[in-house]
């Protein structure tokens, strides 16, 4: 009977190749094997984000006057609603850890080396794709923080040279925020970003599979002047097990994180109420914030905040095109990782000291 | 003799120009104070107040005490004139000030009473309206106080002065100037400004009423007011003073030592049971709030959502608000309908805290299992982990 259900199957769903392909994957075993588990705890992340993104959808309601008291409805009375919200908020900036680290990694290790430029860009413009699901998940509990800290977000668009007024007015779907703004980051929140990353997402994983596991050039080369194959590790099921014992830490995590530290609603958004204070934005924009904070108003005739977009924009490209620039000597590579550890070494120390001021504006 | 004429001439030299001097040093203070002043932002000169109003004889640099009002009125009396700067200005000033205390002593020749400038300044005048006028709210409590804090001065005149503490220790000042709620009551809120004069036994009640209307309303339709009128005392100052006006305590409510009430009552006078009942009435509320308060605040402080709570706290304060301002029909029923309704919003506000507090309990309980099951499922997998073949290469 199994065998004939089996053969029906497999006659209508031709998987056989894709099985085959899976039993033969292997994975490198190396010292820096783990951060092969960082793009795996990312895409566990985006699933609970789905998931409880579309539970949350049942009750939220997009409109400036029901948005607050929605999520106040689910945190309050809807069974284990303010579970689901709890963690659809602490898994979203998890996961933005999650990317950075991924992205950090294949940086240092070098794994965007030819042939997987593709996969490095498909994988930056997926981390720009979580920021900016960040950004628009923001505003739509409507509270007082958030319309505040999207009002200046918002503003920071008009620096943009040309674009800048059209930019701001599409994105708030008018002059200033409002309850069209909402609605507009609503939309893009659940249907234009996702509907984006699902294929991005898709193109990236079969890159992956197409190309497999990137090797870190010393350890190739380490293999190679011993002349012994690299050590690795079947993907199934010895991968996938220790991808799945990760991916339950990160569960009992937010489960803990939800329970003991349940995200604040804090008080509705009032438009013609004064700005309130420590208005900021998510953690991981602060240190923009805070480069916004040094710029100086003009620069030989230009505005600082332009010159701060500018150089934003610049080193983005930069970013994006790595593979395509980056000298495949090892000196070279030596001295990108040092430039890149500098940065992120800067841009944490931004982060604490905008999160310093913040705490100090707060006593 | 020669001598004795030289030296006197040069002693009458030496002190004319030292006055010219003088003289010159004033005009020159007051022509530089009046370039902020309103009128001359109105276009008007200096000789429009010194040119002694057409009387050349009585032209002088300085006008006499007694001329400032009349001269102030030759203007400010005159809507036609007045409304060319402002159509809502007021012109009722001077004659308010005639029926004043202050207007009726000048007109009698009392030169050491207050005048137009005493308040508004001279050369420097500001509008009423402007923060900086030294009869602006902010401001008015400390320029009545020149004068009527002086207890000499107000000696002079038979009177005992006012501490300016009295006034600035109270509720009103309180609000005034801490919490620069300008609505709040200064001098001249109470005792008027231009018609100054202070209230009378009788009137006192309607001034206060002026804001306090619902305990004003309550306080003459209770049995009080009978009472009061009858012995002369003067309502609302008997229990809340009238300066020193502090903010109301329960405990004023009650029998014993340095409760209000018991400056006239007992406990074997009528009303006892009265007193009593509202006190223990106002002190139920309280520690109920108290008790309530500090559960919801336990929840809010773990996370929880308790606005629902924090809802029905709010009404229990409105009702607490109310029961307080029943105190004044002196009855027992009023106030205890609108105590008991207190203190249902208050085992409500209470329940819904506690609920929170349940709710936190068993999310962590709930925790506790999901993180053994994890635990359980973490073991077993690196169990299967551990036991799987080493990896081949």
């Amino acid at each position: 009977m199994r065998r004939r259900l089996d053969a029906w199957v497999r006659e209508r769903l031709p998987l056989e190749p894709l099985v085959e392909a899976v039993r033969h994957k292997t994975v490198p075993q190396h010292r820096s094997s783990f951060a092969y588990y960082l793009g795996g705890m990312t895409l566990f992340l985006f699933g609970i984000q789905v998931g409880t993104g579309a539970l949350l959808l049942l009750y939220y309601r997009p409109s400036a006057s029901e948005a607050y008291e929605s999520v106040q409805f689910i945190m309050t009375r809807v069974p284990f609603g303010w579970l689901v919200r709890s963690i659809h908020a602490w898994s979203a900036n998890l996961m933005v850890a999650a990317a950075v680290a991924h992205l950090v990694s294949v940086l240092f290790l070098h794994s965007y080396r030819r042939p997987r430029e593709l996969t490095w860009v498909s994988g930056v413009l997926l981390l720009g794709l979580t920021l900016a699901f960040g950004f628009t998940g923001y505003l739509l509990p409507w509270n007082q923080l958030a319309f505040f800290a999207t009002r200046v977000g918002t503003d920071m668009a008009a620096a943009v040279p040309f674009a800048g007024d059209f930019l701001v007015r599409f994105t708030r779907g008018g002059a200033d925020v409002t309850g069209a703004t909402l609605t507009r980051l609503f939309g893009m929140h659940v249907a234009i970003l996702p509907m984006i990353a699902t294929v991005l997402v898709a193109v990236h994983l079969l890159l992956v599979q197409a190309h497999g596991m990137s090797v870190p050039p010393g350890v190739e080369r380490n293999a190679q002047q011993a002349g012994r194959p690299i050590r690795s590790l079947p993907f199934l099921p010895h991968f996938v097990l220790r991808e799945l014992f990760g991916w339950t830490v990160a569960l009992a995590l937010l489960a803990g994180l939800s329970a003991f530290y349940p995200w604040e609603l804090g008080t509705k958004a009032d438009p013609f109420a004064p700005a309130p204070a420590g208005i900021r934005p998510e953690w991981y924009f602060l240190w923009m914030f805070q480069v916004l904070k040094y710029a100086p108003a003009t620069l030989l005739g230009i505005p600082g905040e332009v010159l701060v977009f500018a150089g934003l924009g610049i080193g983005g490209v930069l970013v994006l095109l790595l593979p395509f620039w980056a000298s495949r000597t090892d000196r070279w590579r030596r001295a990108l990782v040092g430039v890149a550890a500098c940065a992120l070494l800067v841009m944490a120390a931004l982060t604490v000291i905008a999160l310093m001021a913040d705490g100090g504006a707060h006593k | 003799m020669t001598t004795l004429r030289v030296v006197i001439g040069c002693a009458a030299m030496l002190f004319a120009s030292v006055g010219v001097v003088q003289t010159q040093d004033r005009v020159e203070a007051a022509r530089k104070a009046f370039e902020g002043d309103v009128h001359m932002a109105a276009g008007l000169q200096c000789a429009a107040c010194h040119s002694g109003g057409g009387d050349a004889a009585a032209s002088s640099y300085a006008v006499e005490r007694t001329r400032i009002a009349p001269m102030c009125a030759r203007c400010h009396s005159d809507p036609a004139y007045m409304r060319q700067f402002d159509p809502q200005v007021r012109t009722d000033q001077y004659s308010q000030y005639l029926t004043s205390a202050h207007g009726r002593d000048m007109a009698r020749g009392e030169l050491r009473v207050a005048t137009c400038s005493d308040c508004h300044g001279v050369h420097g005048v500001v509008r009423a309206s402007d923060p900086r006028a030294p009869v602006a709210p902010l401001h008015v409590a400390k320029t009545c106080a020149t004068c009527h804090a002086d207890r000499v001065r107000m000696a002079a005149f038979g009177r005992e002065a006012t501490p300016f503490a009295d006034w600035s220790t109270s509720v009103h000042a309180t609000a005034l100037l801490k919490r620069g709620d300008t609505s709040a009551p200064a001098c001249s809120t109470c005792h008027g400004s231009h018609g100054a004069t202070p209230p009378g036994v009788t009137e006192v009640a309607n001034v206060c009423a002026q804001c306090h209307v619902r305990e004003a309303d309550l306080f003459r339709a209770s049995p009080k007011k009978a009472i009061f009128d009858g012995m002369g005392q003067a309502e609302c100052l008997v229990c809340h003073e009238n300066h020193a006006i502090h903010q109301p305590a329960d405990a004023w409510v009650g029998l014993e030592q340095g409760a209000v009430c018991a400056t006239c009552h007992d406990a074997s006078t009528k009303g006892a049971q009265t007193i009593n009942g509202v006190r223990l009435g106002l002190d139920a509320l309280t520690r109920g709030l108290a008790s309530a308060e500090s559960v919801v605040e336990r929840a809010r402080r773990a996370g929880m959502l308790v606005d629902d709570a924090r809802v029905m706290l709010q009404e229990a304060r409105e009702h607490q608000i109310q029961a307080r301002v029943l105190v004044h029909t002196f009855a027992d029923k009023p106030f205890a309908d609108v105590a008991a309704k207190g203190l249902e919003a208050v085992q409500r506000a209470e329940r819904a805290g506690e609920v929170a507090l349940e709710e936190l309990q068993y999310r962590r309980r709930g925790l506790a299992v999901a993180t053994l099951v994890i635990i359980g499922f973490l073991i077993t997998l690196g169990w299967k982990i551990r036991r799987l073949a080493a990896p081949g290469s």
